[in-house]
């Protein structure tokens, strides 16, 4: 592990949390990505320093809706929860147990939970339903992290269920799928972290479900909703993710010597690193830019720049990438539409593909 | 009052045609005469237009001289169990004064814990906290000293035994009225809402309705409840010390006894 304390520099390694987790999840080719976060590099400041700022951030207005939000759907003892969950899953109304993780100091949190989470596994009847605020870990390239989802559920079926509070509004059955993907990813990092507290409790992890319940607001009011969501190819991809951080020699063995993505903060943790200097270092390490890194990758707007200097057809997003396939850059794909560039071989079909886009195109120009 | 702002507009422009008369004939003196005039009527019109205003309103049956303590002990009599701050104070709106606000409440606790700690059981009640099964305070909840202990404190079953009762009182209080505030009723609606039976889809919670449906649910839980509770009063009453009975264990040495 010597190499990632290398490439991060001399400072301490930066936490992950859920969404940055599931963020890994969103994208798994991307070496670059996987790479800075199994090192713990703060990519938020390194965008920054090179002079590409991440254009999102949470916005304080939607923090405050989505507390009050999580607020309502909890209040009285997750009282619209409970009804919700009765009214959908079938939930017995014997069944309205609820335990406050919080409510002991945030040094307890971790133990308390993992000392309910023992205790609902073994006794099963007659435990609590809804733990508020749980503290679960997550082992990460050798850092652990904390994570909390929003309730964990008990009782449907014997199973735990991740419960998701989200304040984007579910109008006529249909949510943003973008913010729901995103949700769902989320809480699959949640249905992980459950999973190897079971494990490492000795019970069967299979008892969390991968069913997570998804509690938005409903149309235009504040009345929550509640929608089961599968996270099974989510939890499938992050598996597969985490893996690679764990196996990350793989992706250090092509590296030069001396790489390091330091940014040699001095006293006042000001980055004194030359930001070109960095920039070529980060360009030895391989990414793989997609459109939808904008909403979940502090690095995407470095990426996207890279991508554009280069001509590739990355930027076009993944669909066109693919069918793109043998075809190195837009540079070639242009030419060989116009027919200024013969088709190699290998590439007649998507030459035929491109001459006909060209002439439609020219057809509705006319 | 608007007669006399008509009576006023006629004056303006007949002194408005005068000066224009006079400044024609080249009758300066008389032009300045009647410019002063003008200038005094517009004046008038000026005060007359603004006593025109409509007084603010009579400040509705808001201001409360009930300390901020008294209102939300009225609140707590009326719901009889541990409840959440943001509760009180909807209560204290639809039935109540209704000047408390969330954020008055969020040092009220540690006001009276500072009071009691100084001079012990100085006053007939103190506004505490309801104590979990670890024995540390619960997050948010207030309760009232003289209750039995097995009131203040909580099973995991707790939180829906007290929102059901609460539910109850309310629905008992609005029986009681002969005209219940709209405000009240809207309350209790959104209450009701969560109880299976107490409501058909989104109309206004019949009081009576709510009541039953509210008991019928907590007959399901009463028992379990009662007896967890009762463990955990019996546990607070021998192991804490008559502060930390009102207002909590801190975190740490509730570490011994925990689970």
């Amino acid at each position: 592990m010597n190499r990632l304390d290398e490439l991060r520099g001399p400072v301490p390694a930066c936490p992950h949390d859920a969404r940055a987790i599931a963020a890994l999840a969103a994208n798994p080719g991307c070496a670059r990505r996987a790479l800075m976060d199994a090192a713990g590099v703060d990519k938020d400041r390194t965008a920054r320093h090179l002079g590409f700022p991440a254009p999102f951030g949470r916005s304080q207005f939607a923090i405050a809706r989505g507390n009050v939000f999580e607020a309502l759907v909890k209040e009285n003892g997750c009282a619209e929860l409970l009804r919700l969950l009765r009214e959908l899953l079938g939930l017995p109304v014997a069944q309205v147990g609820y335990q406050d993780v919080e409510s002991v100091g945030s040094h307890l949190r971790h133990s308390h939970t993992r000392a309910l989470i023992d205790r609902a596994a073994r006794a099963g009847e007659g435990t609590a339903v809804f733990y508020d605020h749980p503290l679960l870990s997550l082992k990460i390239a050798g850092h652990t992290s904390y994570l909390e989802p929003d309730v964990v559920a008990f009782q449907l079926g014997e199973r735990f269920h991740i419960v998701e509070i989200k304040s984007f509004a579910v109008i006529d059955g249909q949510a943003e799928p973008g913010k729901v993907s995103a949700a769902a990813r989320q809480a699959a990092v949640y249905v992980l972290a459950l999973r190897a507290l079971l494990a490492d409790l000795g019970h069967d992890p299979g008892r969390v479900s991968h069913e997570v319940l998804l509690v938005c607001p409903e149309n235009f009011a504040n009345r929550p909703v509640v929608t089961p969501v599968d996270v099974r190819r989510q939890l499938a991809v992050l598996k597969r993710q985490l893996a690679r951080m764990t196996r990350v020699d793989h992706l250090l063995e092509g590296l030069p010597e001396g790489l390091t993505f330091d940014l040699a903060p001095d006293g006042d943790g000001v980055p004194t690193r030359p930001a070109g200097e960095l920039a070529e270092a980060l360009y030895r390490v391989p990414a793989r830019y997609a459109p939808d890194c904008l909403s979940t990758c502090d690095m995407c707007v470095f990426c996207r720049d890279e991508a554009r200097e280069a001509g590739s057809t990355d930027l076009l997003g993944r669909q066109v990438r693919d069918q793109l396939g043998g075809v190195s850059g837009m540079a070639e794909a242009l030419g060989i539409a116009e027919g200024t560039l013969e088709a190699a071989e290998g590439q007649e079909e998507i030459a035929r593909l491109l001459r006909t886009a060209d002439r439609l195109r020219e057809e509705c120009l006319r | 009052m608007s007669e006399s702002l008509d009576a006023l507009e006629r004056r303006i422009a007949e002194l408005r045609a005068e000066v224009r008369r006079a400044l024609r004939v080249r009758e300066n003196s008389l032009a300045r005469s009647l410019r002063g005039e003008l200038r005094r009527a517009e004046q008038a019109w000026d005060t007359a237009i603004t006593a025109e205003e409509p007084a603010p309103p009579p400040s509705g049956p808001g201001t409360s001289l009930l300390p901020i303590r008294e209102q939300a002990h009225q609140a707590l009599a009326l719901l009889g169990v541990p409840t959440a701050a943001k509760l009180i104070v909807a209560v204290n709106d639809a039935l109540f004064s209704r000047t408390l606000r969330g954020s008055q409440l969020t040092s009220l606790r540690r006001d009276e814990e500072r009071s009691f700690r100084s001079a012990p059981y100085a006053r007939p009640y103190y506004l505490c906290a309801a104590l979990t099964d670890r024995l540390s305070p619960a997050r948010g909840l207030l309760a009232d000293s003289t209750w039995a202990p097995e009131r203040r404190v909580l099973g995991p079953l707790s939180p829906r035994v007290d929102f059901l009762t609460s539910t109850m009182r309310i629905a008992e209080h609005l029986t009681r009225l002969a005209d219940p505030p709209p405000g009240a009723l809207r309350l209790l609606s959104r209450m009701a809402q969560n109880i299976p039976g107490a409501v058909e889809g989104l109309v206004p919670a019949d009081p009576a309705t709510a009541i039953r449906a509210a008991r019928a649910e907590l007959e399901v839980h009463r028992a379990t409840d009662a007896e967890q509770r009762a463990e955990v009063a019996e546990r607070m009453g021998s192991r804490l010390p008559d502060v930390e009975r009102l207002f909590g264990a801190a975190a740490l040495s509730t570490l011994r006894g925990a689970c």
